[in-house]
């Protein structure tokens, strides 16, 4: 009987799709952001219209809901440990490890989340701080609801995840905006860029752009250098504390 | 003024690194402690990964370590003999404390058994020191030794064997307690992620009797190779040092440990060491709160890498 009832709505979603085929066009003010030595941040604004089949704008009666999200194209893998009293002193005791964890995770929207579509429909589509798909990690048991929730709570107070409710704004019937600020911390490696625009509770058509996050010019040269070779880094980092120690003290002789 | 530093992947401000880096350094040279324990919570504290600031804190470690040994040496308060020998010994108890570390980490408690030796040493450390100077200062700036000396506090290794001339530490004494001491501090460097000095200053002075000035400056010798393992060893295993953040705290340290050793030359060395047990204690104290106040978020979160 369910399943009779779901292949019915399928159904029905897939004509209902059919009869709006919609385009939704989509750009970024930049899509590659260069991490130098004076990096403080960056905002990028993401627009985009609809148009119908013909490639018109929507007519007025016809209201679609947007949403804009940015975040890390590949997740980490992140262990949550838990404090608890043990006699006097609070020591870690519970750990969950956690995958699908991403760096970064922006979201707006026009409405608020819950008035655009029902709650199935945004999970499915990972929509809201409090819906990303954050499973346990290869090999591990799965965490409870606490210890997804304070990754989220972490990541929201180190300005890494957040949510916006009314920060798409349409500047006319068809044409919409809204500005990503992705702050210093944001980690390098590609931001996904999802758009989706919503009719009656379900995704009428969608678009994905690729803004490309990397360090430059000393930034990049040390990381590699750190990552690539790192005996001969580790060299270089003692070797330049010893001569600065040994100039400083040099400096300080000549001026007594 | 910001500067975006590559490895911690987030930007500081470059003055209050550089002041920062020179608080500590003036510490380093004036105590002879490495400061370790001061710089790591505050680079934390400006939201750098602690990976990264336990790190990058060895890199300036070693500068001044290197700066306070240097001057040092030419006013003659460098052991040469006395560090060798603790060194060895060091080399000997860094060996036996990875593999303390690796069964602790097997065991899940880790974190507990350094946060609670941490405060154990420090409180003991700390609170024998600031005891014994306090009495010291009272009776105007008498030398250890001179008006207390604990029964067996001053004979006990004068039986054991191997004894060894420290001319500099005017001491005729057997090789074995420096060596024990070295490898205590080995030991504990690898084990709690520190260079040791909080430890080695205290224990050179009360167990060995070696004169205050001369310890200063033999810890610091110690300190720079126990400081330079440690970088490399993060650099090999975890990339985590941070050249740009490292070169900043050296700029400030470096500069920061001469001026440290010209002002703790003009103190009276009682005063120096009530100074130094303030120091130790304070830092006991805050670590002793963070063990047993409530956190803010009973929840921490530890990045383990991309998936």
């Amino acid at each position: 009987m369910r399943g009779t009832l779901a292949l019915l709505c399928c159904i029905a979603a897939m004509a209902a799709g059919a009869v709006r085929a919609e385009d939704l066009a989509a750009g970024i003010s930049r899509d590659k952001i260069e991490i130098t030595s004076n990096f403080t941040g960056a905002n990028v604004v993401v627009f985009g219209a609809i148009e119908n089949e013909g490639g018109e704008a929507l007519p007025a009666t016809e209201t679609r809901d947007i949403v804009v999200i940015v975040r890390s194209d590949k997740p980490y893998i992140v262990t949550v440990r838990k404090k608890d009293a043990f006699g006097p002193i609070w020591v870690n005791r519970d750990a969950r490890r956690f995958a699908g964890v991403p760096g970064f995770y922006f979201i707006a929207s026009t409405r608020p989340l819950k008035d655009i579509a029902p709650e199935n429909v945004l999970e499915q589509f990972e929509i809201g701080i409090d819906r990303i798909a954050l499973g346990p990690a290869p090999n591990a048991i799965g965490g409870p609801k606490e210890f997804r929730e304070a990754i989220v709570r972490t990541k929201v107070r180190e300005e890494l995840y957040s949510q916006h409710e009314g920060a798409v704004s349409f500047l006319s019937g068809s044409l919409f905006r809204t500005t990503v600020s992705l702050p210093p911390t944001v980690p390098a490696g590609n931001l996904k860029v999802l758009v989706y625009a919503f009719a009656d509770g379900r995704v009428v058509s969608s678009n994905s752009m690729t803004l490309f996050i990397d360090k430059t010019g000393i930034e990049r040269r040390l990381s590699e250098f750190a990552h690539y070779s790192p005996f001969l880094y580790g060299l270089v980092a003692v070797l330049l504390s010893v001569l600065a120690g040994f100039f400083a003290s040099v400096v300080f002789r000549e001026r007594q | 003024m910001q500067i975006y530093l590559p490895i911690a992947e987030m930007p500081v401000n470059i003055l209050l690194i550089i002041g920062l880096g020179g608080a500590v350094g003036f510490l380093s040279g004036m105590f002879g402690v490495g400061g370790g324990f001061v710089l790591a919570p505050f680079l934390m504290f400006l939201g750098i990964p602690p990976p990264v600031a336990v790190a990058t804190q060895a890199t300036q470690i070693v500068a001044s370590s290197v700066s306070g040994v240097i001057t040092h040496w030419r006013k003659g308060n460098v052991d040469l003999k006395m560090g060798g020998v603790m060194l060895a010994g060091g080399l000997v108890g860094s060996v036996f404390g990875i593999q303390l570390f690796n069964a602790l980490k097997a065991a899940g408690q880790a974190d507990l058994f350094i946060a609670l030796s941490y405060v154990i040493f420090l409180g003991s450390i700390g609170g024998l020191m600031f005891w014994e100077s306090l009495q010291a200062v009272r009776h105007g700036g008498s030398s250890v030794g001179s008006t207390r000396r604990e029964p067996g506090g001053h004979y006990w290794m004068h039986g054991w064997p191997l004894k060894m001339r420290f001319h500099r530490s005017k001491l005729y004494i057997s090789a074995i307690p420096p060596v024990l001491l070295g490898a205590l501090i080995g030991l504990l460097s690898v084990v709690m992620g520190i260079g040791g000095g909080f430890v080695l200053v205290p224990a050179m002075i009360y167990l060995l009797r070696v004169p205050t000035a001369i310890v200063i400056g033999t810890s610091l010798f110690q300190i720079i190779f126990v400081a330079a393992f440690a970088t490399l060893l993060h650099a090999i295993t975890n990339h985590s040092v941070d050249l740009l953040l490292g070169l900043l705290l050296t700029a400030g340290g470096v500069v920061g440990a001469q001026f440290g050793v010209r002002y703790g030359e003009r103190l009276r060395s009682d005063w120096l060491r009530l100074c130094l047990a303030a120091l130790v204690l304070m830092i006991c104290l805050r670590l002793g709160l963070d063990l047993v106040l409530p956190p803010s978020d009973p929840f921490n979160l530890a990045v383990e890498g991309l998936e």
